[in-house]
């Protein structure tokens, strides 16, 4: 029997120990990985608590990234707990055995330390690494603090896990600036934590003798199409069970976590959407402008990037006028993919409002208040004059002449 | 662990098939020779991965699977370690309390090309043996990437023509040798390594038997005569492998503990190399005078082989 | 012997066959289960014809039309060596109790390896084109032949 340990009310954790802590008390039968900045630490913490006695699974570490989630997707199908951690080129690496995972319904937990992508290399945090995993068929979520990481890992387990929903799920967190900051953590018990996400419940397991069961068959023309319709659908349905456990863990805690979180949107007139830490940061800008200048700003952020919270950002935007969409990856070649997403939502909409486009944050560039409150006000002068007058595509932070694509098109 | 009699086939052949029929392997593949003879060796549930490639997609093709017990494909590359990850969370539930069944006695399996072992599953077959794993790994060594075609692999030998290593008017097909994935795997230190045929149906249950037996991770390469790739009647698969082994293209052996070396089939009568290679539309080229030196440099490095390994045995170290 | 060379369940449909159903009724994860229900005992302990093959087993399906010459079992002549058995590549020579039975006609591709394999003298295998009868095929079967003198 693994050793319990006692924990303070409050813990002072960085977001990589707070993820550690929380596969600690879940009790993973199986962790594979692979140590790569700045998710290394979840791992090495992990492999602490495995040499001290804390956890009774098998701790594998592999030779690769692909490697790991193969061996997490082999453990998975035998039917137990199985989390593994990343980022950055290791996630690129894994990417191929995400598909695999997602398409055998496997819920296999994977915390996302996000950090850019090379060419160049770099070791600091964007959203590269997230936005590529966005067409693989997991859950995605999202954490801007050390507390979020935590609370949110204890969740995945439990939205993955769910008979209803059976996919895994990515927790995100910022690079650094969340994963390396220490911050004041409230976690639950050993055993209140555990009690929250249940036993494992295996499903079509290859260790149930009694069952012949094979994984991975090929699909051509006349079947594949309908086993990815039906994946899609689970995904797409899997919000009712993130609604319900999110709703579950405000009544133990008091924490309370939403699709998609609106700060200060129910007179806002213009507001930020992002994803991450930015939206702390976001909502500092908004609070001071409110106090300073009067300006009505407010923030949405996607709490759950996948199922993306399409119907909830209809709703939260519904009475504003300006929106800025923040993409901190390189869209390379197109408008950013959050934007997209937005607008795309917002079309579909008899209220539509004016929307850009901004690149920030890219290896780790330091995105400011001033940043945050510069955006704002621009918003502002768009809903003044009902139009956008600059780009639809700017860039945040970017040193060297003013880099910009695309304007708006006017009837008159 | 229960292994089935192989005293002799008559007592082999009471064993209860769980590979079945209807795959869509080509009439006469060795494949399927190689994998039932290793589920009619053992008694005790299975739990098998299996690489993409040819074995893979012709035996679980959406509605059909043809095994009868546990088995998961991922990628190309990875069966080692989809069996590393199914014995890691055997372990890890037996432990715990979680099986359904604890007493069930279960092995695990992987089955991978050659393409998918000496190629690019090269990395997570040496990572799953390094690491030790109760997990038998199966090369089907058909020395070419059948399913897509006929491509050259690292296992393909030298003089042999792919499609993308080819026979032409200045070429005699692959230039390189075969790596030698059983030297390298011992080097591992692996318990169990061998070099098996299913023409010597006895020698290949045992070893497989001891492979099942042996605690930890074991390899074994095996000869899979391929007809539509070497380009040999259908009827015949058998008999290439016997021109395989007899002629010491292919030398049967074990290495215990990466040191021990035994010679486990010696050919009362070793046949030329080139009664092997005339056998195969793959080899045709070579008879053309201008390339008779590829043969005779063929014929040289089977004796250089056979030689060493010999010596290997003698030296017991 | 009835029940073991031909059985219920052995390929009852060509592969192809099987109803294209839409999104909603594919397995989810694609995963397919060879039985019909949970076994109670080891599969290893349990014969063919006795197990509840689901659908999903290609021990239903056939591919009996792959084959344009077939092989026809003398069993006057058999030794029951069973090396049919262990070389067929389509797990189509029936042996039970050490013995050979027959040919599994659903599952049989007509590769001949198990007439190359056939020590007896003559052979008791022998290819014979797929619309050959049986009764046919045995009234035609060749005399012992005088070993070759090198
Ligand atoms: C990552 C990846 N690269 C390439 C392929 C294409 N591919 C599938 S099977 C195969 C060759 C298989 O060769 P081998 O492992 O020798 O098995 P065989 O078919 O010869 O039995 C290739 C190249 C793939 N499926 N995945
Ligand atoms: S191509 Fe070769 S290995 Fe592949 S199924 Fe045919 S005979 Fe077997
Ligand atoms: S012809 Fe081939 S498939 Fe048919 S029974 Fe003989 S060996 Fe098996
Ligand atoms: S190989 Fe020939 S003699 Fe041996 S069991 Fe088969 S049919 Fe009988
Ligand atoms: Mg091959």
């Amino acid at each position: 029997m693994a050793e319990k340990m006692e924990l303070n009310e409050v813990e002072v954790w960085d977001g990589n120990y707070a993820a550690a802590q929380a596969l600690r008390q879940a009790q993973v039968d199986v962790v594979a990985a692979y140590p790569i900045t700045p998710s290394t630490p979840i791992v090495e913490n992990y492999g602490a608590f495995v040499a001290n006695g804390y956890i009774d699974g098998e701790f594998v570490m592999v030779e690769s990234e692909h490697a790991a989630m193969s061996g997490c997707v082999g453990a998975a199908a035998a039917g137990g707990r199985v989390a593994t951690a990343t980022s950055s080129q290791g996630f690129m690496l894994m990417i191929e055995v995400l598909y695999q995972a997602s398409g055998m319904r496997l819920p296999i937990i994977l915390n996302v330390v996000n950090r850019a992508i090379a060419s160049p290399l770099n070791v600091r945090g964007d959203h590269g690494d997230m936005y590529a995993g966005r067409d693989s068929g997991w859950i995605q979520l999202d954490a801007f603090n050390a507390q979020e990481a935590y609370d949110l890992n204890l969740c995945a387990f439990k939205i993955g896990e769910d008979i209803n929903v059976r996919l895994p799920v990515m927790v995100h967190q910022d690079g650094f600036l969340t994963s390396h900051t220490a911050q004041n953590v409230y976690p639950l018990s050993d055993d209140e934590a555990y009690a929250f996400i249940g036993d494992y419940k295996p499903v079509d397991e290859m260790l149930d003798f009694t069952r012949a069961v094979t994984y991975g068959a090929q699909t051509e023309e006349d079947w594949h199409y309908e086993h990815k319709a039906k994946q899609h659908r689970a995904l797409m349905d899997s919000y009712t069970v993130i609604d319900r456990v999110f709703a579950e863990f405000k009544e133990k805690t008091g924490r309370e976590y939403k699709r998609l979180e609106s700060y200060l949107m129910e007179d806002a007139e213009v507001a930020i959407v992002a994803l991450g830490s930015t939206v702390e940061t976001a909502l500092l800008a908004a609070k001071q402008l409110r106090e300073s200048e009067g300006l009505k700003a407010g923030v949405v952020a996607p709490r759950v990037f996948r199922p993306f919270p399409f119907n909830e950002i209809r709703d939260a935007l519904a009475n504003v006028k300006a929106v800025a969409v923040l993409d901190r990856s390189c869209p390379m070649g197109a408008m950013g993919a959050l934007f997209n997403e937005v607008s795309a939502a917002m079309y579909a909409s008899p209220h539509r409002p004016l929307i850009t486009n901004f690149i920030y944050g890219l290896g780790g560039r330091d995105f400011s208040l001033e940043d945050a409150k510069a955006i704002f006000r621009e918003q502002k002068g768009h809903a003044d004059v009902g139009y956008i007058t600059t780009p639809l595509q700017q860039f945040s932070g970017l040193r060297g002449p003013k880099l910009g694509f695309y304007e708006m098109k006017r009837s008159k | 662990m229960a292994l089935t009699s192989i005293k002799n086939l008559k007592e082999f052949s009471t064993a209860n098939e769980r590979f079945e029929g209807a795959h869509l392997l080509c009439p006469g593949c060795a494949h399927s020779m190689i994998v039932r003879e290793l589920m009619n060796a053992t008694d005790d549930n299975l739990v098998i991965a299996s690489a993409t490639g040819c074995l893979e997609v012709c035996t679980a093709v959406y509605p059909y699977t043809s095994w009868d017990t546990s088995w998961i494909h991922i990628g190309f590359e990875n069966a080692a370690t989809a069996a590393a990850g199914a014995e890691a969370m055997y372990k890890a539930r037996k432990r715990k309390g979680t099986l359904k069944d604890p007493d069930a006695p279960v092995k695990f399996v992987a089955f991978g090309g050659d393409g998918a072992t000496y190629d690019i599953g090269f990395q997570w077959l040496s990572g799953m043996i390094e690491r030790g794993h109760d997990v038998t790994y199966i090369c089907l060594d058909n020395e070419n990437y059948a399913n897509t075609g006929g491509q050259r692999s690292s296992a393909t030998p030298v003089g042999a023509h792919t499609s993308t290593a080819q026979a032409g008017r200045v070429s005699y097909g692959k230039k390189q040798k075969k790596k030698d994935i059983v030297a390298i795997m011992a080097a591992h230190g692996a318990p169990y390594v061998a070099q098996l045929a299913p023409n010597k149906w006895k020698i290949m249950a045992k070893g497989f038997q001891k492979a099942l037996e042996t605690e930890g991770p074991c390899f074994i390469n095996t000869v899979s005569a391929c007809t539509t790739e070497w380009k040999f009647n259908p009827k015949d698969t058998i008999n290439i492998t016997d021109l395989a082994t007899d002629s010491l293209m292919f030398p049967i052996y074990e290495i215990i503990d990466g040191r021990q070396l035994n010679i486990l089939y010696r050919p009362k009568n070793v046949i030329p190399v080139e009664e092997y290679l005339a056998a195969q539309g793959r080899y045709k080229h070579l008879f053309k005078p201008e390339n008779r030196h590829v043969i005779d440099m063929i014929q040289k490095e089977v004796n250089e082989r056979w030689e060493y390994l010999q010596r290997r045995e003698e030296a017991g170290v | 012997m009835k029940g073991v060379l031909a059985t219920d369940r052995r390929g009852i449909r060509e592969l192809g066959a099987e109803e294209l159903v839409g999104w909603d009724e594919v397995t989810q994860g694609v995963i397919l289960e060879s039985f019909e229900v949970p076994m109670e005992e080891n599969v290893a302990h349990i014969r063919p014809e006795e197990r509840p093959y689901s659908d999903f087993s290609s021990y239903t399906a056939t591919v009996a039309s792959w084959r344009v010459i077939k092989p026809v079992y003398n069993r006057d002549i058999c030794i029951d060596c069973q090396n049919c058995w262990v070389w067929c590549p389509d797990t189509s020579i029936i042996s039970r109790d050490k013995q050979m039975l027959g040919i599994d006609y659903d599952h049989c591709k007509g590769c001949g390896v198990c007439v190359e394999v056939c020590p007896t003298n003559p052979k008791s295998l022998l290819m014979f084109s797929e619309a050959e009868e049986p009764e046919a095929a045995l009234a035609k079967w060749p005399e012992k032949k005088k070993k070759e003198k090198k």
